[in-house]
């Protein structure tokens, strides 16, 4: 069978005009150069405008609305708030950078994907600016070469939390904050509230590399730390067996891990059911948990093996040097982060604060304060070199494959050692690639 | 009626003076003035502007940027074929090729299968015709990823609907979405489910076309009803029957949204297809965009010369 010329030519035609249409690098976009830095003066702004793409856990929005407000009134700018799920902020900012049409501001949780587009705010807000925050905290955002492209907004830490009436009904003790518990009595007391109780679970966590980190730096080790691979083998082994077996006897939910495939799955419906005395999570939960909980619960201190504390990460507020006012940007961001707005975020969100200032001085939370507390005393407790674990440019990537490590021994393919081996190789590859 | 040379100098040539008895279409269109011959040609621009815009361009370019490596779709970096040789000795990427595999020829297989033997049945269906027809069709309408959530219920190893069952008559408790091969089977089967409708009604529209009189004339022959089905139903349907291997070899290739939220391309990667592998290299840490673009111009490939070989089978067999 022959197909005609006619088709033939409109089908050379077509690829003929692809071909012209795409003879060049694509994106057309060239590398903006760094703005050049003014001196900020309020009364330049009045009557701008600007965007701030943004992302809720809940609790923050109106806070966040509130705080706009606030600034539109006291220097007559007008602020587009536009909110985008967790999932889509970045693509859709990468898009949107992509067809230089980028926001002025961004909430993200990872900044790599956007690093070369950032705006150095040490040129608009000085180079002092950045001793504003808690260096370990501020780490993701400063560059070799002392360049600020961010904010670090507002801190969250990765702690368990236990239901209060499923430990008083099995007579099982609740821990100590001041004394926190060991791995084994934590794993004890939840098998131990499960027999008593009949509940299916004694111990449920999210499926995150995030959450899998905080048991890996609890064990004393990280998957990388200031652009290496820090992966330890002896104690990445001791960290994740108690979970596999733990999985395997079905004292922590293995279809959550499996069913789930590569994606982030939460365990909160889990512990909100009921179904598990312990659920090993982060702060962020605090504010949906005093909503929703049908039964007393509370923060427990994060168990301790080799290190105690948890495993912090945060949110960052950054802008573009693609903003037509990076100078209003950069105001933005400070005048959302001083000291007197950060704090009325932070406490109504239920997150904590990155600044020095207030870190020192402590916060008040309008509700949940002795849990609240809970995770500051455990952000104390957690060594320094997590906060900069978890700013690498591979982490992200990391804690992808140690995920898909640890599913594979959870479903019998391998065993753990295997598993932390061929973990190294991918995070050493990474590492390579993405921290050059 | 003479025609001039189309061409001046030497190089033109004389075309025949006299209509060809033969031609007498090619007349015709000679005759028309160029406002109507361009007449069809405007009415299909606005559609094919759009096409051009929407789908050919971001084509091209995708197959452009699959040349270069980008991690935030800003700057990019030439690095011709590479990506292309790596995504060939990714273990990764050669596990969700024979996973796409097994899923696409088992759900082609068993979606066309299914669909002819519906629609032959409602067919032959005498009451609430249209009833059957409306009930078979709504998975079609129902959003892919409304539909993962759905059958998630559905098949959730505890608490599911279908173990539940299950253990209500005393039968096990099988962990439909985390045994792998478990897994693979329950994606085919909803996707059986969420996509037959859309075939049946095609094959009906084939059904109906199908003269009576061949089968009035099989049966006065003693044809039984299967070497009726066999001998004048196939055969007859076959037009059909290519249209929907077709488009259920693409939809099986490009499968992606229900299944991601139904497993996640899990257990273990054992439902991750080529799709999902595309949107992980895009879209997640760490984002690698040309290694995205490449594997989507090899999806695509595959999907055209597929499509070429079903079109190309489907033509011989007409010739027949």
């Amino acid at each position: 069978m022959n197909l005609s010329r006619d088709a033939l030519r409109a089908a050379g035609a077509v690829a003929g005009l692809g071909l012209v249409l795409t003879a060049c690098a694509p994106g057309g976009g060239q590398e903006e150069s760094q703005p050049t830095a003014t001196e900020i003066s309020e009364a330049d702004f009045a009557g701008e405008s600007m965007t701030y793409v943004y992302f809720t856990d809940g609790p923050d929005e109106q806070v966040t609305r509130d705080l706009i407000a606030a600034f539109e009134a006291e220097y007559d700018v007008a602020v587009n708030l536009e909110i985008l799920p967790y999932s889509d902020l970045i693509t859709s900012v990468q898009a949107r950078l992509a067809g230089d049409n980028a926001p002025d501001v961004v909430r993200t949780a990872d900044l790599s994907p956007f690093r070369a587009d950032l705006l150095d705010l040490s040129a608009f807000l000085g180079e002092d600016y950045v001793d504003q925050f808690v260096p370990a905290h501020a780490a993701a955002v400063v560059t070799d070469d002392g360049q600020m492209l961010g904010v670090p907004s507002d801190l969250t830490l990765n702690g368990p939390f236990v239901n209060v009436d499923l430990f008083e009904q099995a007579g099982v003790p609740l821990p100590v904050v001041e004394e926190p518990w060991t791995w084994e009595e934590m794993i004890v007391a939840g098998k131990a509230v499960r027999d008593a109780t009949g509940v299916p679970y004694a111990f449920a966590m999210d499926k995150s590399g995030g959450r899998v980190s905080t048991v890996l730096s609890q064990y004393g080790t990280q998957l990388v730390d200031k652009g290496k691979m820090s992966l330890d083998t002896g104690k990445a082994v001791a960290a994740l067996q108690p979970l596999v077996d733990l999985m395997a006897e079905d004292s922590m939910p293995r279809d959550l891990w499996l069913g789930s495939g590569s994606k982030y799955k939460s365990a909160n419906e889990i512990f909100l059911a009921g179904d598990t005395p312990i659920y090993l999570s982060g702060n962020w939960q605090v504010g949906q948990f005093e909503q929703n909980a049908p039964f007393a619960w509370a923060a427990a201190p994060n168990p301790c093996a080799e290190e105690c504390g948890g495993f912090p990460g945060g949110k960052y507020m950054v802008a573009f040097k693609s903003s037509p006012n990076p100078a209003l940007s950069a105001f933005f961001l400070e005048f959302m982060n001083n000291a007197e707005n950060q704090t009325s975020f932070v406490t109504a969100s239920l997150n904590l604060p990155t600044r020095v200032d207030l870190n020192e001085s402590g916060l008040t939370y309008p509700a949940r304060q002795a849990d609240m507390d809970v995770f500051l005393a455990d952000l104390a407790r957690t060594p320094e070199e997590r906060s900069y674990a978890n700013s690498d440019p591979a982490f992200s990537g990391s804690a992808t494959a140690l995920i898909a490590e640890l599913d594979k021994v959870v479903a019998g393919e391998k065993d753990v050692p295997t598993a932390v081996a061929d973990l190294q190789v991918s995070i050493e590859a990474l590492v390579t690639e993405l921290d050059g | 009626m003479s025609v001039t040379s189309v061409a001046g100098g030497s190089g033109a040539r004389r075309r025949p003076a006299t209509r060809r008895p033969s031609d007498p279409a090619g007349s015709r269109r000679r005759s028309k003035p160029l406002r109507s011959r361009l007449v069809p040609y405007l009415f299909i621009l606005p559609n094919m502007a759009i096409f051009a815009v929407f789908t050919l361009y971001p084509a091209f370019n995708g197959f452009n940027i699959s040349l270069y490596s980008s991690s935030n779709a800003r700057t990019f970096t030439w690095v011709g074929t590479d990506n292309y040789a790596r995504i060939l000795r990714d273990d990764a990427f050669w596990a969700v090729v024979r996973n796409t595999a097994v899923y696409a020829v088992a759900f082609v297989a068993i979606a066309v299968t299914v669909a002819i033997a519906i629609a032959v049945l409602l067919q032959a269906q005498r009451r609430a015709k249209g009833f059957y027809r409306a009930v078979i069709f709504v998975p079609v309408l129902i959003s892919p990823v409304v539909v993962g959530l759905v059958w998630n219920w559905v098949l959730e190893r505890k608490g599911g609907l279908l173990n539940s069952a299950l253990a209500s008559v005393g039968l096990g408790q099988p962990g439909w979405l985390i045994e792998p091969n478990l897994a693979m089977g329950a994606i085919i089967v909803v996707a059986v489910w969420m996509h037959a409708g859309f075939y049946i009604l095609i094959l009906l529209a084939g059904l109906q076309g199908i003269d009576p009189v061949l089968y009035e004339a099989a049966r006065m022959d003693g044809a039984s009803a299967w070497v009726q089905f066999r001998s004048v139903t196939l055969p007859m349907l076959s037009p059909s029957i290519v249209v929907v291997v077709v488009l259920a070899t693409i939809n099986g290739f490009q499968a992606y949204d229900y299944i991601f939220t139904l497993t996640g391309g899990g257990p273990v990667g054992a439902t991750t297809l080529v799709v999902q592998y595309i949107y992980d290299s895009a879209f997640r840490s760490p984002i690698r965009y040309g290694i995205a673009a490449a594997a989507s111009a090899l999806l695509f490939i595959t999907i055209f010369t597929l499509t070429l070989l079903n079109w190309l089978v489907g033509r011989r067999r007409e010739a027949v």
